[in-house]
């Protein structure tokens, strides 16, 4: 039977669930990233399935584990939120040929199944377990995390990837149709942008409380110092870039109050992780990282777009779920690296968190702190999709590599990396991750 | 007398130095300011970064500004020529169209008399 996804009864999205059963018994170990690119070639050693077999070796081998004692595979098999291939497009043959394929010709190029996987990853040879964490690595840790907790998976491989196509961003696939069906079609007939659902909670946000946009400058500025120091994103690798206040303050508006870099830049990327339990990675190469908790949130929004209201309620029950499963409060919080992109909902984010105290409204003005890599109280020290692309994953890598002491330049200073929060996407519908350097 | 002619430069897919790398080289840019041209640059890079390539080729700018900020500049500079030149029906034509500059694809701009000695 083909992969599925994982099902409802492995995703912790009610609040009173009470400590996790597998807290401290699940562990991270292994990173590893492909190059990053802004849009894919058309050659077969950059296609989205070349870049996901190299992240996902690259893991393994970072982790000191053979292909051979990988038990589990845990993926999300959509590797864009954009960029689809126009069916007037002819298909890459010469490339899909040179894969072992499945019976979908674009598995591998833009999209991506476990199946497509394990037939062109012959060395892994004793995977049992496969299940998808749909949309996001944020999702695919939870199922991973859960899986080994419950022994489905001893040693599984995590991976989220990424692929861009020349032209524009959500001008293929269903938007370029003369009509659609659903509810896509209220939203895409009046051509808002992506960000703009987002655009308008932010606008209540300062008008509730007499917020200005330029107060996200120092933010900004920060994710994007923070990126740069990241050597697995984009714009360290491609544009080191700075960010300046007069930069953002002067970019053109996509949908106002969110502006050009208020908007993360699509990619073409894959990050693999390892998970396995608390006892088995004793013996790895690299310093677990144990799972304390993992939470969901599952809202659906009365309307189209969530009012400021739903999303402040639903990111405070995000946070009592992930602070009830790890154990913990907001002040055992070294670090946070809640999503970013779009970067207008980081504060709602962490305001829900109630990261460093702040509450709702608090968080632009906490923005106007210290909040770099060296101070005490380091916001997004990943960078996140502002600092080094859309992916998604970047939050994730620099928890694990913050708390295990290899995130370089990056690491922070201010506080002892020990206690770590990181997901999302979206302040009503994300998964999280709640990450330390002991597993009690 | 002199007509006084302002080039506003996209720089991705327009520029050797953009990413797509474009038509108009470095040294063609060289040419028109030293022919007394007015030159700056409009993108969607930040400012700072507009900036910073330019100078990186030693080309001194008068202007680096957003897409939306043509009329700016136009308010700004006194020319009797504004034209921007870009690679975008969407980011290039239609920002100069609306700010009322003359506009050129990089591949008629590379081929002009303004960037050749």
């Amino acid at each position: 039977m083909a992969t599925q996804n994982a099902p409802q009864s492995m995703y912790r999205s009610e609040e009173g669930l009470g400590i996790w059963e597998h807290r401290g018994k699940v562990a991270a170990v292994g990173i590893g990233h492909s190059p990053t690119e802004r849009r894919w070639d058309g050659h077969r050693d950059t296609s989205v399935g070349a870049l996901s077999i190299l992240a996902l070796r690259k893991a393994m081998e970072d982790a000191g584990v053979t292909p051979d004692q990988v038990d589990g595979l845990v993926i999300t098999p959509v590797t864009t939120t954009g960029a689809f291939w126009p069916e007037e497009d002819p298909l890459p043959w010469d490339v899909i040929k040179s894969y072992n394929q499945t019976d979908d010709p674009l598995d591998g190029i833009a999209k991506l199944s476990a199946e497509w996987l394990l037939k062109n990853m012959p060395e892994l040879t004793n995977v049992k377990y496969t299940q998808y964490g749909p949309t996001c690595m944020s999702n695919a840790l939870n199922v991973a995390s859960q899986a080994v907790g419950d022994g489905l998976t001893n040693v599984c491989l995590v991976l989220k990837a990424w692929h861009n196509l020349p032209g524009r961003y959500y001008q293929s696939g269903p938007n370029a149709h003369d009509t659609i069906q659903g509810t896509p079609a209220i939203r895409t007939l009046w051509g808002a942008p992506a960000c703009s659902g987002t655009a308008l909670q932010f606008a209540e946000y300062c008008r509730k409380y007499g917020k200005t946009h330029d107060m996200m400058a120092p933010f900004m500025i920060n994710s994007r110092r923070n990126g740069l120091m990241m050597p697995e994103g984009y714009w360290y690798q491609h544009r080191p870039e700075e960010l300046t206040a007069e930069d953002y303050e002067y970019a053109r508006w996509i949908a106002k109050p969110a502006n050009l870099f208020d908007n993360d830049i699509p990619i073409m990327m894959a990050g693999a992780y390892l998970f396995t339990t608390a006892e088995r990675a004793k013996d790895m190469k690299q310093k677990p990282v144990y799972i304390l908790n993992h939470a969901s949130s599952e809202a659906i929004p009365r309307s189209l777009t969530p009012t400021l209201d739903e999303v402040e309620a639903e990111t405070a029950s995000t946070a009592r779920k992930i602070y009830e499963g790890a154990g913990i409060t907001a002040a055992d919080l070294s670090f946070e690296n809640m999503y970013d992109g779009f970067p207008q909902f980081h504060q709602f984010h962490i305001e829900g968190l109630g990261y460093r105290g702040i509450k709702f409204g608090e968080a632009l003005d906490f923005y106007q702190t210290d909040i770099s890599i060296e101070g005490p109280n380091p916001v997004s020290p990943s960078g996140g999709n502002i600092g080094a692309g859309r992916s998604r994953v970047w939050l994730h890598t620099d928890s694990i590599q913050q708390i295990q002491g290899r995130a370089g330049a990056r690491a922070v200073t201010g506080v002892k990396p020990e206690i770590a929060v990181s997901g999302g996407p979206m302040p009503l519908g994300g998964n999280y991750t709640v990450w330390s350097a002991t597993p009690d | 007398m002199t007509k006084r002619i302002l080039i506003s430069l996209d720089i991705d897919g327009t520029l050797e130095v953009g990413d797509p790398p474009g038509d108009l080289t470095m040294e063609m840019v060289r040419i028109a300011k030293s022919k007394g041209f007015i030159i700056g640059t409009c993108s969607d890079r930040p400012l700072s970064t507009q900036r910073k390539i330019l100078t990186q080729h030693d080309i001194e700018i008068e202007f680096a500004v957003s897409k939306h900020m043509l009329p700016d500049v136009k308010e700004q500079f006194e020319a009797d020529v504004y034209c921007h030149i870009g690679d975008r029906d969407d980011l290039d034509r239609q920002y100069a169209i609306k700010a009322d500059f003359d506009f050129m694809w990089p591949d008629e701009a590379a081929a002009h008399h303004w960037f050749h000695k």
